[in-house]
């Protein structure tokens, strides 16, 4: 075909676009993500029957506010990566605002607890269980992030596919923390961030193998 | 773009036909010209323009975004081509020179012409056939007299003439 002609074709079909469609359609994915990861973490670990009574704790809510700050600086890196040339400086700073947090309240919790309860603060009783956990609760959200990142446009296929595992371990990590019953800071901090990371260097391995376009 | 998102077909094929012309210019400086490869990259990207438009964020700026497109069917090519090419990151402004390669071409060429006589005439040379000065406004630039800017001015042709004989025999 000759280009003139296909200027011409496309031209007659340009239906209009309503803005913010593609941001519409990342959201719905992270919301399926929470739902997927929702029903694997209470499938496979149960419910607890303290739900209503930790739900009354501020400990309790640090975490999921931990990581759905990070999901949104995430989701923003997302946003940006799938749209070529676009500068992603808000996500990063909303990313390293919410590690900087993390990390203060960290240090509080570690200077505040006597020496003998450190090690105990950081490990806590699920250390192990708490990445992997994380990684597996991310599974759902990465998978539609990925489709619709993919919709996108993405051009630089290694970053990008780090932000979709970024958000899809931050969404993922929100929903198991409800699960989660360790309360201080420090595990937050160490564990959490590297499920998370983690599931950055997942989507990292995967971008220049699936969001071709 | 903008009048395009809103479904204005006019504008869309505007924007597409504009920019046909400068991924022409892209392309055609790393593949060569005219070739079919070329031509299939200007319609691949002005399908992926058209098919990823609503990535484009209308508050940021356009041409990097569609440099970005244009250098994704590049690499795209070179991936499926197997060919080990270093493409080089080069700012987004070259995607909007405007010149074509031929023109890129001849003015390299004339730009060694040039170079090769001494430097008064060839600033001559440039203003009065390059610049478009006339005699009088060249000589008053150089602060030569009118007549002797004209003597300059074809002796530096006939010796770029000349030079170009014996390169081509």
């Amino acid at each position: 075909m000759r280009t003139d002609e296909l200027i011409g074709v496309l031209a007659g079909a340009a239906e209009p676009i309503p803005p913010g469609r593609v941001r519409g359609r990342l959201l719905l994915a992270c919301v399926a993500g929470v739902l997927g990861a929702a029903a694997l973490v209470f499938g496979i670990l149960g419910f607890k029957h303290d739900f209503p009574q930790v739900m009354l704790t501020a400990p309790f809510w640090m975490k999921p506010a931990y990581t759905t700050w990070f999901a949104v600086g995430a989701f923003m890196l997302v946003d940006r990566a799938g749209r070529p040339g676009a500068k992603a400086t808000t996500g990063r700073l909303v990313l390293a605002g919410a590690l900087a947090a993390i990390a203060c309240l960290a240090a509080i919790n570690l200077a505040l607890s006597p020496p003998g309860m450190r090690m105990h603060a950081m490990m806590g009783l699920s250390a192990r269980l708490c990445p992997i956990a994380i990684i597996v609760s991310a599974i759902p959200a990465l998978v539609a992030v990925l489709i619709v990142l993919r919709g996108m446009a993405p051009t630089r296929l290694t970053r990008a596919g780090m932000a979709a595992g970024l958000l899809a371990g931050g969404v993922g990590a929100s929903v198991y923390a409800l699960w989660c019953r360790e309360s201080t800071a420090a595990f937050v901090a160490i564990w959490y961030t590297l499920g998370i990371v983690a599931c950055g260097g997942i989507g990292a391995l995967l971008g220049p193998l699936v969001l071709r376009w | 773009m903008l009048r395009g998102l809103a479904g204005e077909a006019n504008a869309h094929g505007e924007l597409l036909t504009l920019m046909s012309r400068y991924l022409r210019g892209y392309f055609g400086r790393r593949l060569g010209a005219g070739t079919a490869d070329m031509e299939d990259l200007v319609q691949d990207t002005l399908l992926a323009i058209h098919l990823k438009r609503e990535t484009y964020d209308p508050t940021q700026p356009f041409t990097p975004w569609a440099y970005m497109l244009a250098r994704y069917k590049l690499l795209d090519h070179f991936r499926r081509q197997g060919a080990r090419t270093m493409v080089v990151l080069e700012d987004a402004g070259e995607l909007f020179a405007t010149e074509n390669p031929e023109e890129g071409a001849v003015r390299r060429d004339l730009g060694k012409l040039l170079g090769a006589l001494p430097a008064k005439q060839s600033q001559l040379l440039r203003d009065v056939k390059l610049t478009g000065l006339s005699m009088e406004e060249a000589a008053a630039k150089s602060g030569m007299s009118v007549s002797a800017v004209k003597v300059s001015v074809h002796r530096g042709l006939k010796s770029m003439a000349k030079r170009v004989r014996d390169a081509d025999g």
